[in-house]
């Protein structure tokens, strides 16, 4: 494994403002490690895929980054230039997550849970925001309907709404096609294209096709430790390949 | 998706939006009651629980031969039946935030934790408040005003709305250390054992005293307002106690 060292100098070099700065984060649950010393720089509007095999700490970092989980440890971390520990509400207000979980009210209609999160954005002008959503998303035509009711890939379309409602500056997908079909993710694929530009993207995924054809930046996570970050210009797509194969082989035991 | 660009999506804020507690703790609020109204999980089934409590009562005294004076326990029967219900429904609100990790999208919002904390404490109070003008009148029926055929003693109770009084302030106390220990318990596995484990001692010293003012109310003795009202100043000391507390402690106990 010894090509494949963890390049963050060259990957820093794409841009002067990182988005994100991890600094020797940890996340313990008991005496497991979940995420063990991970250290990257991701610059502002990169895409980053995040790969690993199952258990590998992927989902655990995105938590830690976006404040749902404290750093074990004398860590640090900041999200579009906030610090995770001491400003986590500045970060909140600018970051969205799609989760292949909804987080979505499923006795809720459509309507009501977008103009619930809204208000929890305080975001001005909500009809107008809401709208403008659903055309995106292309579900005007279900938004007085309970969520409940709605196919995986209209939920997950609706958690794309819900994401993208306070036009966060950083958006975390954890493992967002997942379950999605055709349409949907064609939805999806057409949504991160018309967005990227303005936003810094986190993906984790299982996909490596997908992952490294949107993304800018890639990295490799196992037992908690990166085992690869580098600019997805300077990898060897197959060479990757072989790498992530031999780490999923590796498990997480 | 040609209409995208059109519609600004991709466009930022430029200026981000003054965050207003007041607009957080009331739609969290609206949500519940939303949710509550098509659903009726809580209400429904805490109804009829306590309806059922009342039947078990019904039997459980019919038992006890015609000189034993039931009001003399009414107080602490009448509890008895609030505390179980709440427990059910208790349960069922936090639920709710977490089924479909709710309770992750609601935290990755810019909101303080103890606006969470307020506003589904008082919809769990709203709740337990319509339950009880549905349940507590069929037990005051039942059991105080001597409508069934259980013995009653030679008494007059003291007026209704120091009952409704004495009810209210112990369900603030019930529905703040409720949703304060639904919180605690609803990551855990054994989350429903857990909630009754913690909930009874820590309310014991309401309980306590809400027993000693109801009895005084309903046994009507000479000098019972006094009695009354230096008790329910117990519960609202308690109240305001336990909900400070909670409302410091939130943010820890939800760990983020």
């Amino acid at each position: 494994m010894a090509e494949y060292v963890h390049n963050n100098n060259q990957a820093e070099a794409a841009s002067d403002t990182p988005a994100i700065i991890a600094r020797g984060v940890s996340r313990s649950f008991g005496p497991r490690k979940a995420v063990d010393d991970v250290s990257f720089e991701l610059p502002e509007k990169a895409f980053l895929s995040i790969f690993g095999p199952n258990g590998a700490g992927k989902t655990t970092l995105l938590k830690v980054l976006s404040t749902l989980l404290p750093i074990t440890g004398k860590g640090s971390a900041s999200v579009a230039g906030f610090d995770v520990k001491t400003q986590a509400d500045e970060l909140r207000r600018r970051l969205g997550i799609i989760s292949h979980n909804p987080l979505l009210y499923p006795d809720l209609s459509a309507e009501e849970n977008l103009r619930f999160f809204a208000d929890l954005y305080c975001i001005p002008n909500p009809e107008e925001r809401i709208d403008e959503l659903f055309e995106a998303v292309e579900l005007k035509h279900r938004r007085y309907d309970v969520v409940r009711g709605f196919s995986r890939g209209m939920t997950q379309r609706m958690s794309i709404a819900r994401a993208l409602l306070p036009k966060p500056e950083v958006l975390f997908l954890d493992e967002p096609y997942s379950g999605l079909d055709p349409h949907a993710s064609e939805i999806l694929d057409s949504l991160i294209a018309n967005i990227r530009g303005n936003h810094t993207f986190v993906m984790v995924s299982h996909d490596l096709d997908k992952g490294l054809e949107l993304a800018s930046h890639a990295l490799i996570l196992s037992r908690g430790q990166i085992v690869l970050y580098d600019k997805t210009d300077n990898i060897e797509k197959e060479a990757f390949r072989g790498l992530y194969r031999k780490v999923v082989g590796l498990g997480v035991s | 998706m040609p209409a995208l660009k059109a519609t600004g999506l991709d466009a930022l804020h430029p200026v981000l939006p003054n965050i207003s507690s007041w607009r957080q703790y009331k739609a969290i609020l609206r949500k519940d009651i939303a949710q509550e109204l098509r659903t009726r999980e809580m209400v429904t089934s805490m109804g009829l629980y306590g309806m059922l409590v009342l039947v078990i009562y019904y039997i459980a005294l019919s038992q006890t031969g015609l000189d034993f004076d039931v009001t003399r326990i009414a107080a602490g029967l009448l509890l008895l039946m609030i505390v179980f219900t709440s427990m059910l429904g208790l349960n069922r609100s936090m639920i709710h935030e977490h089924d479909q990790g709710q309770l992750e999208a609601l935290l990755l919002a810019p909101i303080d934790r103890p606006i969470i904390f307020l506003a589904k404490a008082t919809t769990n109070l709203l709740f337990l408040l319509i339950v009880q003008i549905v349940v507590v009148p069929v037990f005051y029926i039942m059991y105080v005003s001597g409508s069934l055929p259980v013995q009653l003693g030679e008494i007059v109770p003291g007026p209704w709305w120091m009952i409704a009084l004495g009810l209210t302030i112990g369900s603030i106390g019930v529905a703040g250390v409720g949703t304060l220990l639904a919180t605690i318990s609803v990551n855990s596995k054994g989350r429903d054992f857990i909630l009754a484990v913690l909930f009874i001692p820590v309310m014991y010293p309401l309980l306590l005293v809400l027993v000693a003012a109801l009895n005084a109310v309903i046994g009507g003795a000479v000098g019972f307002e006094s009695v009354f009202w230096m008790n329910i100043a117990g519960a609202a000391i308690y109240n305001a106690v336990v909900i400070a507390a909670a409302f410091v402690l939130y943010d820890f106990i939800l760990g983020v």
